[in-house]
């Protein structure tokens, strides 16, 4: 069996800094749509920092969640595809081939975290970010859907790398723009299938869950729930 | 009816194709105008992307995705109500058949376009065919996008074949009464029929199959339709009763389409003495049948929601009962049910003007419906962080407006160059019971000389 | 006109096409070489009946089940076929339920092209060029005549079509009496 990637996010560090958002953007070529697209719900963020209240002011508990693609190995967006644009990768990831997709927009009805977007517009860039875009990922055009890939060319660039080296690809050797930009090292990023990586390790932990399981949907992100949410949040 | 001679019927029914009004252009050229504009608005769309249309996310499927529920619904009108009528027999039908043929097949025609005006590149529809390419690479058959892709190819071949068919005679007829050009293009499309009772008999065998096999195609259509949202894990979707439940709204949609559609044939076309108001009652009764069912189903699905009391459905379910999607739900049920039923239940209210009445709310109604199935539940998909909200932009709307203008010009230029009403059924109706009466009269002059 | 030769009367009712028939028949006339043509069915008639019982419906359920089986075919090549194995929503490659879908509405189209083929074959449609036709016919007239009569009998039969309430008698080829 080959590799089977996947993710653990631990809540109790995460700051809600979205770090992790800009450092995707910048990573995978997202285009930005201005601030009016934006309110109307058309933002392209392949991972969004969900915030969760408690309580009145000022006694508020507040959950950051980092919600992105959470990889499932059911998928409910890849059978309704028609062209088979959304497909399962050998490694356990939701593909999107965006060359193949005619934009029914199917696959986003069908997800339940509201993960994938869809191109309303060509993209653009203000300047000068648009001297920024990253060469070894793909710009997409007008009408097809897009959504967060793990940074597969960051995968594909590891094991390219280790393969021509002899070698397997090292637990950490991979970092998703993400996991690598976090400052709290919320995310750990690894092979679920090797039983000893750091993020199967952490995958087992008392509190982990995952994000709405019991759609059936077998997701591949492991969230550490927050300790400190049950019990006094100053302790 | 009063009966007719053969050759005033002949006279009556063909006088459509040859007399044109000053009123008729005008109307036309209207209807004409709406479906460029509209035709253009999608031009802008394909050139700019769906950014023009209110959509965002989550709600990605929203007006046109609504209409071809709506015009796939509709369809039931023709070929499915036809098709029954024909194999029970009832000689009510003979004149409504063929208006509810032409309903089916420019319906689907409109609500087939949708899935295509919807798409972000519509340029590649293409893709769904399963044809063999240099690549290698086929369509997901495990889509319900390519069920409806099969669906309503053979829906549309189906019920395309169920029209033509009986109108071999009647470009026969024209044929022989036409000259030149229109001679010769009604002699092309009369496929060479003579009306031998071998042609007869093999056209009205093959009309029965046809009758038979449209049913269940028709029943499967629309099923697969509701498929498209029943298979996707949202809230109020994923529901076993969808495929009863929009098979019941389609024919519900159907039968007040064919209403509103007779009285406007009636009333343009002078065929008073053709469609009666025994027809208009007949299928009041239908739709008075079809309202209490469409109740029955609603009822149903809101009841084992309510009752379940699921987090996530309980959002959508509020949101439509008493949030910002409420008042479209109760004018639905107005429109649906508190406004029909009692216009047909009671006899006296049963008339031409009421089941138009009740029919335009249905059809009204029944958009709302396709509506309120579609967009609330993906406006409350699960996470509350990323619920949202919907819109239509004008390029929806006029879209949406274009479609009925489009149905309008279709069916006025049909009207133009098809009799609209089968006139050999019509004929062969009136032969049936002229037979009918001469065996009793014979039958009882045999016992007065028994006597 | 037509190169056939023949003879037909023109009935204004279903009544005295019958007795036309008849007066045809009983002078020796086969059944299957009297020639009808009708503006309808006019079923019960006795120049209505048509010559057998038609196998329609057996060519219907064939093309069904030759529409079922590449239905079905279409939907397992069309995955197997593909250049890499693709697994999609953890479903198995051939999915039995939605190969169902796809089996079935090929059934039917199979069908109904199957009825179509067969009306326009055994009705002889798509034959435009007519021996004998009249258009008197599609103004309510019904047609009952012979094909190739022998040339001695022809002023029997015209006799006879008369006879039984032709309101015209008319004839082609060497019989052109229009």
């Amino acid at each position: 069996m080959g590799h089977q990637w996947g993710m653990v996010i631990d809540l109790d560090r995460c700051t809600g800094c979205e770090a992790c958002v800009v450092a995707c953007h910048a990573e995978n070529n997202i285009a930005t749509v201005g601030d009016k697209q934006a309110a109307g719900g058309r933002a392209k963020h392949w991972i969004r920092v969900e915030r969760y209240y408690e309580g009145d002011f000022p006694d508020v508990k507040v959950k950051f969640m980092p919600v992105l693609c959470q990889q499932c190995d059911a998928a409910p967006c890849e059978p309704v595809c028609p062209t088979f644009a959304s497909y399962h990768t050998d490694e356990g990831l939701n593909g999107q081939i965006y060359n193949r997709c005619i934009g029914t927009r199917y696959c986003a009805n069908a997800c339940p975290y509201n993960v994938r977007f869809f191109n309303f517009y060509n993209p653009a860039w203000d300047k000068p970010l648009d001297l920024q875009l990253n060469p070894d990922v793909s710009v997409r055009e007008v009408g097809v859907m897009e959504k967060c890939t793990f940074c597969l060319q960051r995968i594909k660039a590891a094991e390219i790398e280790a393969a021509a080296e002899k070698r397997d690809v090292k637990d950490g050797e991979i970092q998703p723009a993400c996991v690598q930009s976090c400052p709290t090292n919320a995310m750990v990023f690894g092979d679920l299938s090797d039983p000893h990586s750091r993020a199967s390790r952490m995958a087992a932990s008392s509190r982990g869950n995952k994000l709405m399981e019991e759609l059936g949907t077998r997701p591949k992100i492991t969230y550490l729930q927050r300790e400190s949410w049950n019990g006094d949040e100053n302790a | 009816m009063a009966t007719k001679t053969p050759e005033q019927i002949n006279e009556d029914l063909l006088r459509p194709l040859s007399v044109v009004s000053p009123r008729y252009f005008v109307a036309l050229a209207i209807f004409l105008a709406v479906v460029i504009v509209a035709g253009s608005m999608f031009g802008r769309q394909i050139y700019d992307g769906l950014g023009v249309t209110g959509l965002n996310r989550p709600v990605f499927w929203a007006f046109y995705i609504t209409n071809f529920v709506f015009w796939i619904g509709l369809s039931h009108a023709g070929t499915l109500i036809s098709a029954i009528l024909r194999l029970c027999n009832a000689t009510w039908r003979r004149p409504v058949t063929r208006c509810a043929e032409v309903i089916t097949v420019f319906s689907l025609s409109i609500g087939a376009s949708f899935p295509i005006i919807h798409l972000g590149r519509p340029w590649l529809a293409f893709w769904l065919f399963p044809y063999p390419s240099e690549r290698g690479i086929w369509p997901n058959i495990r889509s319900p996008l390519l069920w409806d892709f099969f669906a309503i190819n053979t829906y549309l071949i189906g019920s395309v074949t169920f029209l033509l068919l009986p109108m071999l005679p009647d470009f026969a007829l024209i044929r022989d009464r036409a000259s030149g050009f229109r001679k010769r293009v009604y002699g092309f499309l009369a496929l060479g029929w003579r009306g031998t009772p071998k042609q007869w008999h093999r056209l009205e065998t093959a009309m029965h199959i046809m009758a038979i096999a449209i049913i269940p195609v028709a029943v499967s259509v629309h099923s697969i339709v509701s498929w498209d949202f029943a298979m996707a894990p949202v809230p109020m979707w994923h529901s076993t009763i969808f495929a009863p439940y929009f098979v019941a709204g389609a024919i519900f949609s159907g039968i007040a389409a064919l209403i509103i559609a007779m009285a406007g044939l009636r009333k343009f076309l002078h065929l008073q003495e053709y469609l009666r108001p025994i027809h208009f009652q007949n299928l009041g009764k239908l739709l008075l049948v079809m309202s209490l069912l469409w109740f029955y189903f609603v009822f149903s699905e809101r009841l084992t929601g309510w009752y379940g009391n699921e987090k996530y459905e309980m959002s959508v379910f509020w949101v439509t009962q008493r949030g910002s999607f409420a008042p479209l739900f109760w004018t639905m049920v107005f429109c649906n049910f508190l406004l029909p039923v009692p216009i047909l239940a009671i006899k006296k209210l049963r008339t031409i003007t009421g089941t138009v009445i009740a029919s335009i709310g249905v059809v009204i109604g029944m958009w709302i419906e396709r509506f309120l199935i579609i967009v609330p539940s993906l406006t409350r998909k699960y996470l509350p962080f990323s619920w949202g909200t919907y819109r239509p932009s004008w390029t929806e709307i006029i879209i949406t407006a274009g479609t009925f203008a489009a149905m309008a010009l279709l069916y006025m230029l049909f009207a133009k160059v098809v009799p609209i009403i089968a006139v050999w059924e019509l004929k062969a109706g009136q032969s049936v019971e002229r037979e009918h009466l001469e065996t009793i009269l014979a039958a009882s002059e045999a016992e007065a000389g028994a006597d | 006109m037509a190169s056939v030769d023949s003879i037909y009367g023109l009935f204004p009712d279903p009544g005295s096409a019958d007795r036309g028939l008849k007066a045809l028949q009983s002078a020796g006339v086969r059944r299957d070489s009297i020639l009808v043509m009708s503006p309808e069915p006019f079923e019960g008639y006795e120049f209505a009946r048509s010559d057998r019982r038609s196998s329609m419906p057996w060519i219907a359920a064939l093309g069904g089940l030759v529409g079922g089986v590449s239905g079905y075919l279409l939907a397992w090549y069309t995955q197997v076929a593909y250049p890499s194995r693709i697994i999609s929503g953890g479903m198995p490659l051939v999915s039995k339920w939605p190969s169902g879908i796809v089996t079935y509405e090929l059934t039917m189209l199979g069908a109904i092209l199957a009825t179509i083929i067969a009306l326009l074959i055994s009705a002889k449609l798509l034959h435009w060029k007519f021996d004998i036709y009249d258009p008197e016919v599609s103004y309510g007239k019904i047609l009952i005549g012979v094909v190739d009569p022998a040339s001695e009998s022809r002023m029997d039969f015209e006799d006879r079509l008369r006879d039984a309430g032709a309101e015209k008698v008319k004839g082609t080829g060497r019989f052109n009496l229009a």
